[in-house]
């Protein structure tokens, strides 16, 4: 393993322009043994509140559970347009993210980030790996996430499931049928999540960008729906718990869904869908 | 119905109260009461109970948070089947609240409950240009896209200016600070007076925090530990190189040392009957005695806005046979250091008490040294709505630390209202 | 800039301990010398083997073990001490990894024959050594059971055989014969009691009250104003109560006293936590320097403690923890201050132990060693490395493992253990 220890957060729009020039002729089967560090990094209370502002958190001395990822993302970003990355960072798709807290995170700690690529495998439609991150404080691991993403491949090496139960019915069935809010997703979220988040991928910026890449309009950020989910359960949460999600279809903007969330035992389990169609943008669940 | 036993506070929880655009700059008034409420929750353990209510309000407060109170019992602590409303009385807000907690807590409704209110000045809402309004209302109207499209025509590049919210009254145009100016001079109260008094606010509010008796009265928030306004080293000296900011030409004295800053903060308050604080072995501070509210005619009437608290007390005095001296703490509110010195130069004043309160004689003057002990506005900030929390929950603890003994507690609100209350000691 | 560093060994992951794990997963291998008097049958999946031969060894060819007990208590001569060896020593290589060494024995001030009290002695060193040697994560602790404390060792030996003690290695315990509630539920042997704990907003003081909270007690965390947002969170996420106060203030001690009885009626469990570093070598350390660390990490307990017995503020069966540091038993360099006011605490409760006794309570210090903590970030990258590696384990303790180590002597099961210093250290090199 080789772990390289950064010494500030590398700027996103760098890393996007680099992933577009460099994207292609990856290639490969293996995903690089580097582990990224960023060593002691410190809370910006002004970007927090922003970031606050945009999911629908509270302003507080505690980190929303999902805010970690936003200081860990320009890492795996970095790992991901490395050039012994395999594949090209346009097109991957973000299927799934799970994040484990043992504790609630203050914005007053420092917090010691590693990231890594793991778990290249196959998927159904294609490729699949996850973005692990690991999250220390005071040598403590007290905040860990896998982010899954996909790379399509016309002739995947699994078989197409067809006619596959979705797993998730409760989504389908609550978010869409009896949903416990609608929410009126408007056009600009993916811009103001890009500003405080850095997540400056044209795709959730703006239509025309979106079109290069086959979308009939910006989408919002995966991690943006999550967190806004996790807002929604705010002051109910207890502070260990791990936040799943799987990512079902792109979120267009602007767009009404609905949320479903069903308590049992502590534990969780939420579902957004398109609020008309009832097409599943995400299903997820809490455990404590 | 049941017999009245009176309210028991047992204790209370606030944010320290920041200057406006200090460092509770982005929280709203949910995250501020939301903190304040979970602290209170924390120091009581109240974790997943079912309250009687939660009342609680703002005084500037946006149009999506109707709801204030309810929302933020939701995102707390509390169990989320905890009923809550919202109150506004101006500054008259938290003890108002206070007021209808106790009251359903006396009259058997409820055996607990939540008072309390916030303010920002810093996040407060701005309104859309009146004219701007009134033609997206139209826009809103209209059946038709060619409707729309010809009101849309009509909207010009000055009408995006938003109407920049006032500390004003509607009727009379003036800020409180100007009709606190008028009453500053109708009273003659001088520059040296009013800078004395703000003095002794940030001292005794100094001493107060340093002696540990906002220990378990406060909790900070967002990295601030005490009041941001307070200033331990005020002094004539300092105050006096203030220029005045209210008031005409000679008769202008009232300073920015001498008035309350806009402030951000939240406060709130934990009532109960005496059997559930027995029953959960919470120590009872003080019990809510009697409370009265009055209103001046402050238009037409020749009334100072400020001077209800003027009229509201004697009621309160005479309907618990009472007199003015007959208590052990006086908290009066200090919107303006004018505004206290007034209304107690108002008590010792012959012609008022006979041509105003329609008393034989004047209530007299209190003992100045029962009064606002551990500071008041002036040095900690008076964010509207929070003060009437900050000021029973200190009230109900002076009185348990004395172990004995009557507190008053009276607050001017905008509108020409006043606030009043008797807390005694349990 | 990028700076490069070598992937270092990894350590092994300790086994930490959750209420839902059973006490033991692999078999247990028990045994003892003639005379012994500790019953182990309760211990669950225990091999017990009574008479070990030289050569073909009990442990061999069997196992991993979780554990290997040796009751060596009636072990009296040298002769008898091959017997240790010769139970242990083929046995050892098949403990799994985390697994536990544990050998009980008599309180060799307890023997009046020299050689009796030579051979209980030399437990010590020999359980120190093989502390050392154990690999991958595994412990070696020694409990010196006096005559009559037999009965009394139940929630020690649970403490010492589970993943509480991760950390504690080397270690050597008496349990001496003491008046022992019954605990009826060993997965909450801390309910109903009501547990107070300073500087509880972060830090160990948060991972203690985490773990008693756990454990079942109610707790009551104590911090200074300024820290209170972090411990309302603390106090609102284990169902506790938040009070603060700065326990150097001369009214502390009776405002924490009359917080306890109003609310709670008294406390079973106080533990001082709370502490402060003023780092500074003794030649530019200041008067300052000096006071401040010595008033919040000693005075303020001697003072608590002082008025929460005149006050008759705690229980009978009360226990009192007292966060000391190695460094109070090894000295730090720029730790003058520090060091003393840790080594103080020692002195405090090995001279109210017997007091404590007399009213069936207890008093006992926990002495972490290198734990990963807001102090221990500030060091130096190679300095904090080395204080990470030079112990048995090979790593940094954790938060919880000091928390656990407190939990321990808070139950009530754990009557016999009073006046005692635990280190919770890995079984550092300093201060050994």
């Amino acid at each position: 393993m080789t772990l390289t220890r950064l010494e500030k957060t590398p700027g996103l729009g760098r890393l996007y322009a680099k992933a577009v020039t460099s994207a292609r002729g990856r290639h490969g089967d293996r995903l690089p043994d580097i582990t990224l560090e960023l060593p002691e990094a410190t809370i910006d209370r002004d970007q927090l509140a922003s970031y606050a502002d945009v999911c629908g958190f509270r302003k507080s001395d505690i980190l929303p559970a999902t805010y970690p990822h936003v200081l860990a993302f320009p890492l795996a970003v970095s790992i991901m347009v490395d050039p012994s990355f395999p594949f090209a960072l346009p097109g991957l798709v973000h299927v799934a993210n799970r994040i484990t807290q043992k504790r609630a995170l203050r914005a007053d700690e420092r917090l010691t980030l590693r990231v890594s690529a793991s778990d290249l495998r196959d998927h159904p439609r294609g490729r699949q790996f996850d973005m692990l991150t690991e999250a220390t404080i005071e040598g403590d691991p007290v905040w860990t996430e896998s982010s899954t993403y996909l790379r399509r491949d016309p002739h995947p090496a699994l078989p197409r499931e067809r006619g596959r139960v979705n797993q998730h019915e409760f989504g389908r069935e609550n978010a869409h049928s009896s949903p416990s809010a609608i929410w009126r997703v408007p056009r600009n979220v993916g811009r103001r999540y890009a500003a405080v988040s850095g997540d400056v991928n044209p795709i959730h910026l703006n239509p025309l960008a979106a079109r290069l890449f086959g979308f009939r309009r910006a989408i919002a950020h995966g991690m943006w729906l999550k967190a806004r989910c996790l807002a929604a359960l705010e002051g109910r949460l207890l502070d260990a718990l791990t936040a799943e999600v799987e990512f079902k279809s792109p979120l267009l903007l602007p767009s009404t869904v609905g949320f479903a969330s069903h308590p049992q035992d502590g534990d969780w389990t939420f579902a957004v869908a398109e609020a008309r169609s009832g097409r599943p943008h995400l299903n997820g669940s809490i455990q404590v | 119905m049941t017999d009245l036993r009176p309210a028991a506070i047992l204790g209370g929880n606030r944010i320290p109260f920041a200057r406006a655009n200090g460092p509770y700059a982005r929280a709203s008034n949910q995250d501020m009461l939301t903190a304040a409420l979970d602290g209170l929750v924390a120091r009581f353990g109240l974790q997943g109970a079912r309250l009687g209510e939660v009342a609680a309000g703002a005084v500037l407060k946006h149009s999506r948070d109707f709801n204030l109170t309810r929302e933020v019992v939701l995102g707390s602590r509390l169990l989320p089947s905890t009923p809550a409303y919202d109150v506004q009385q101006a500054c008259g807000t938290g003890l108002e609240t206070t007021i209808h907690v106790a009251n359903k807590i006396a009259l058997g409704q409820i055996e607990n409950g939540i008072a309390g209110g916030v303010d920002t000045a810093s996040d407060a809402p701005i309104a859309v240009n009146e004219d701007l309004r009134r033609v997206l209302l139209q826009v809103n109207r209209a059946r038709s896209v060619p409707q729309r499209l010809a009101l849309l025509r009509k909207l010009r590049p000055t009408q995006i200016i938003p109407e920049t919210p006032r500390n004003a009254e509607p009727r009379t145009g003036m800020s409180m600070g100007e009709h606190a100016a008028i009453t500053a001079s109708q009273w003659e109260i001088s520059r040296e007076e009013q800078d004395q008094f703000a003095v002794s606010s940030h001292t005794n509010l100094a001493a107060a925090w340093s002696r540990g008796f906002f220990d378990d009265l406060a909790t900070p928030y967002l990295g601030l530990q005490k009041d941001q306004n307070m200033r331990p080293d005020a002094s004539m000296e300092s105050l006096a190189r203030l220029k005045p900011v209210f008031g005409k030409d000679g008769a202008a004295t009232m300073t920015a040392g001498n008035s309350t800053p806009l402030s951000d903060g939240a406060a709130t308050v934990l009532l109960s009957t005496d059997a559930w604080a027995s029953e959960h072995r919470l120590p009872v501070l003080a019990h809510f005695i009697d409370a009265e509210t009055a209103a001046v005619d402050y238009v037409h009437g020749g009334e100072g806005l400020l001077m209800a608290p003027a009229y509201a007390v004697p009621r309160l005095l005479e309907r618990n046979r009472l007199s003015l001296q007959d208590f052990d703490f006086y908290e009066i509110h200090e919107a303006f250091a004018s505004t206290v010195l007034a209304t107690l130069k108002a008590w010792e004043d012959p012609a008022f008490s006979r041509d105003r309160l329609g008393l034989s004689k004047p209530l007299g003057p209190i003992d100045r040294s029962r009064l606002n002990v551990t500071g008041s506005s002036l040095a900690a900030g008076h964010p509207f709505a929070a003060t009437g929390g900050r000021i029973v929950a200190t009230l109900a603890k002076l009185l348990a630390e004395k172990g004995s003994g009557r507190g008053l507690i009276s607050i001017c609100a905008a509108g020409g209202q006043g606030v009043v209350a008797i807390l005694e000691a349990a | 800039m990028k700076v490069r560093v070598p992937g270092l060994p990894a350590a092994t992951p300790l086994r930490r301990y959750s209420p839902d794990q059973p006490l033991v997963d692999r078999p247990v291998l028990t045994g003892s010398a003639p005379g012994a008097r500790i019953d182990l049958r309760w211990i669950p999946l225990a091999v017990t083997s009574h008479s070990p031969l030289a050569g073909e060894g009990p442990g061999e060819g069997s196992g991993p073990w979780s554990a290997i007990i040796f009751d060596a208590t009636g072990i009296t001569d040298v002769a008898g001490l091959s017997e240790l060896h010769a139970f242990i020593a083929p046995a050892f290589r098949n403990l799994r990894p985390c697994g536990r060494l544990i050998v009980l024995g008599t309180p060799p001030e307890d023997c009046t024959d020299p050689a009796a009290a030579a051979a209980q002695r030399a437990l010590d060193g020999f359980i120190r050594s093989a502390g050392k040697e154990a690999r991958s994560g595994s412990t070696a602790n020694l409990i010196y059971v006096a005559a009559g404390a037999e009965s009394g060792l139940e929630s020690t030996l649970r403490f010492f055989l589970s993943g509480r003690s991760a950390y504690v290695c080397g270690q050597v315990v008496r349990v001496r014969p003491a008046k022992t509630p019954p605990t009826a539920d060993w997965t909450r042997p801390l309910k109903d009691r009501v547990a107070v704990v300073t500087g509880a907003a972060r830090g160990i003081g948060a991972a203690i009250a985490q773990t008693l909270a756990r454990d079942g007690a109610q707790v009551v965390c104590v911090d200074v104003p300024a820290a209170g947002s972090a411990l309302a969170e603390v106090a609102n996420t284990i169902g506790g109560t938040a009070f603060q106060v700065d326990i150097t203030a001369a009214d502390a001690p009776d405002r924490l006293a009359s917080y306890l009885e109003q609310r709670h009626g008294g406390a079973d469990v106080f533990v001082h936590n709370a502490g402060i570093t003023r780092d500074r070598s003794l030649v530019n350390l200041t008067a300052e320097n000096w006071s401040s660390v010595l008033a919040v990490n000693l005075d303020a307990q001697l003072r608590i403690n002082e008025t929460l017995l005149a006050r008759n503020v705690l229980h009978p069966n009360a226990r009192v923890i007292c966060i000391s540091s190695t460094s109070g038993i090894a000295g730090n360099r720029g730790q003058t201050n520090y060091a003393a006011s840790k080594a103080g605490i020692i002195g405090m409760v090995q001279a109210m132990g017997p007091a404590m006794a007399r009213k069936d309570m207890t008093i006992n210090a926990v002495a972490p060693g290198f734990i990963e903590t807001a102090m221990t970030r500030a060091m130096p990258f190679a300095t904090r490395e080395i204080g990470r590696r030079i112990n048995s384990l090979n790593q940094g303790g954790l938060p919880v493992d000091v928390a656990e180590t407190v939990a321990w002597l808070g139950q009530l099961g754990t009557a016999g253990v009073n006046g005692q210093v635990i280190r919770v250290c890995g079984q550092s090199i300093l201060g050994a």
